[in-house]
């Protein structure tokens, strides 16, 4: 007799790995190798801040990447994508009315009930303000709800620098309202013209006026930069309950099943990629 | 549920019964590279005492190598053509042990946890599990009593427990009982005087113990994270990944897409077995590896059986005890071996 199977399994998302088609609409280069893409999907996303996409292309593949506005009504989607492999590369070759596939919002991201109130420190490092701008577009744009946001940006030169106008509009709402502080920094000016300061992220933490009982740090970067930056804001006087951090991981799927992104017992892609960093710190292999 | 005392012929002829109308996999020789979960057919030796671990174990039916997620069709400026791929073909896997039981039970619940695969447990439901007890360890690398494996019946649909020239047959779920249906097996009547009868035949101990309790070993290998053991135990480890391969509960995956050559508008996305111990597993864009050598990536497999996954589903361990890793590895590297060591290690140093 033939067998008869199991009842369907509830569990099954038969849709878990197929991705949306989103619009691309705009692609503006903002450095020699990344690229910003504005895309449209058939809804909203309803992302929080931090969390990531896959992103593929049909018959190129998928990677994660994270997403750089913040929650918005509309249906638009902002990334900005480094040329570093297969599929970013043909990503950079693609232009408006094309399509790409969507999965997510996957990941953790940030609270902002965990940063209303509070004075805000966002330390950033390279590729980190990409994801760390779906944070501060929510801040700025109810800014009465906390005490100051203060960001700190730095890249290896003044050709890498992203966002470049809108950063300098986020300087000009500081002095506007006197709750924003932006130091935006370099290594090396590489002989280029230059308008910030030179020196690493690190640099300006000891003599920032802020109140460490009041703070709350959000921090993303290359993985040396934690290290240092931790450092410092223990120097201050934070703790490790007040800093967020935003890690960087290999992802084959978004959904925690492809065991690539696993920090110690902690799915990065489920749990994080944004940590409280006090829930991870005794991770050995969390920052390196 | 009901239970059934058969003679061993008649099971035999009952196992290619089904098979005649069913994809029934069953272990068998396969030359001299030991057994193999290969489909039943008529002329198929079935017999259930000369038993010697598959090369793979049985539940990688469930999560082939490689196999297809969806396939696409783009179609201009209009959206693609995107068609999941859900495998519902009916199969049977018969002569399963205990210790992969287990393994298809830990299986199940990673694919279930959080987002359910859809691929996994959708092959999942069309499959009937009948195992079979071991009564004698099949071969001096198995542990499956140090791991808790040896008594695990919780999946299996039917079970069946040899005794001399029969076979008790317990029925445990409504799919068990359709495939003995019309067989008129003779019914047992004193279940548990068989069982006894034949789990007094059962060795002891059953196969290699551990130097500690099972309940203490993940606090113990947690404890040592810096061990000199990792180092001395992978110093002559290739990072091949034969382990990750014939792992009952290895299930991690790499995806990437196939286009139809002969139509460049179609193809599918694939996904194909990963595993932690090749070398670039870990590694990040720009090219960070957050395991960069063989001892720390041998230090993730053995946590995540015997700690991270332990703990993360409340299971005994992620382990099944069935000893492959160990009898395929290139360089005789046993992860029984290395548990020992952490343990004496801990003891040594406590």
């Amino acid at each position: 007799m033939s067998a008869t199977p199991h009842a369907s399994d509830p569990a099954i998302d038969p849709a878990l790995y197929l991705p949306r088609m989103a619009r691309i609409l705009e692609v503006t280069p903002l450095t020699a190798r990344e690229k910003y893409f504005k895309v449209e999907l058939p809804e909203p996303l309803g992302h929080r801040p931090g969390q990531f996409v896959m992103l593929s292309l049909l018959g190129v593949g998928e990677a994660p990447i994270s997403i750089s506005c913040g929650p918005r009504a509309d249906n638009m989607l902002e990334m900005v994508i480094r040329d570093a492999g297969s599929l970013t590369h043909v990503l950079h070759g693609l232009k408006p009315g094309q399509q790409v596939g969507v999965r997510g919002p996957f990941g953790s991201g940030f609270n902002l009930d965990d940063f209303y109130g509070k004075q805000v420190l966002c330390v950033v490092g390279g590729l980190g303000l990409v994801p760390m701008r779906s944070l501060i577009q929510p801040i700025l744009a109810q800014l009465d709800r906390f005490a100051s946001l203060t960001i700190i940006s730095g890249c290896r030169s003044p050709a890498e620098e992203l966002y470049r106008d809108e950063v300098r509009a986020w300087e000009r709402l500081g002095q506007e309202t006197g709750k924003v502080r932006v130091i935006r920094l370099v290594d090396r000016t590489q002989n280029l013209p230059w308008d910030g300061q030179v020196g690493l992220v690190t640099a300006p933490l000891s003599s920032l006026p802020i109140d460490p009982a009041q703070t709350v740090v959000a921090l993303c970067g290359p993985p040396v930069m934690y290290k240092f930056v931790l450092l410092e804001l223990t120097a201050r006087g934070l703790s490790h309950a007040q800093i967020f951090v935003d890690l960087e991981r290999r992802m084959k799927c978004g959904v925690g099943k492809c065991g690539h992104c696993q920090i110690n017992h902690v799915y990065c892609c489920q749990e994080g990629p944004v940590f409280r960093f006090d829930q991870i710190a005794h991770l050995p292999e969390a920052l390196q | 549920m009901s239970a059934f005392f058969v003679h061993k012929e008649a099971v035999t002829q009952w196992i290619r019964h089904l098979a005649r109308s069913n994809t029934v996999y069953f272990p068998q020789r396969a030359g001299q590279s030991g057994f193999r979960f290969k489909p039943v057919k008529e002329t198929t030796e079935i017999q259930f005492d000369r038993y010697q671990p598959t090369l793979a174990p049985p539940g990688k039916k469930l999560a082939p190598a490689e196999e297809p997620l969806f396939r696409y069709r783009k179609q201009g400026d209009a959206a693609p053509e995107l068609v999941p791929i859900l495998d519902q073909s009916p199969r049977i896997l018969a002569g399963v042990r205990p210790c992969d039981l287990k393994g298809i039970h830990l299986m199940d619940r990673a694919n279930r946890e959080g987002h359910g695969d859809p691929h996994y447990l959708t092959r999942r439901t069309h499959t009937i599990l009948i195992a079979h007890d071991c009564l004698q360890p099949c071969d001096d690398s198995c542990f499956c009593d140090a791991v808790g494996s040896l008594g695990w019946r919780d999946n299996a649909d039917l079970f069946l427990t040899s005794l001399e020239d029969h076979i008790l047959i317990e029925v445990r779920t409504g799919p068990g009982e359709t495939l003995i249906q019309g067989m008129n097996f003779p019914v047992c009547t004193d279940v548990a005087a068989v069982k006894s009868r034949a789990e007094a035949q059962r060795a002891q101990p059953f196969g290699r113990q551990f130097h500690a309790d099972l309940a203490r070993i993940p606090a113990i290998i947690a404890s040592q994270w810096q061990a000199p053991v990792w180092e001395k135990q992978v110093e002559r480890c290739f990072s091949c990944g034969s382990c990750n391969l014939v792992c009952p509960t290895c299930y991690c995956f790499d995806v990437h897409d196939d286009f139809d050559l002969t139509d460049p508008n179609a193809g599918q996305r694939t996904r194909t077995w990963d595993g932690c111990m090749l070398p670039q597993f870990a590694e990040v864009a720009g090219g960070h590896n957050f395991r960069p050598n063989p001892a720390a990536r041998q230090r993730h497999r053995v946590k995540r059986k015997f700690e991270y996954l332990t703990e993360r589903f409340a299971e005994g361990s992620f382990c099944t005890g069935c000893g492959r890793c160990g009898r395929q590895c290139t360089t005789d590297i046993d992860i029984f071996n290395i548990v020992n060591d952490l343990i004496d290690h801990a003891e040594a140093n406590s």
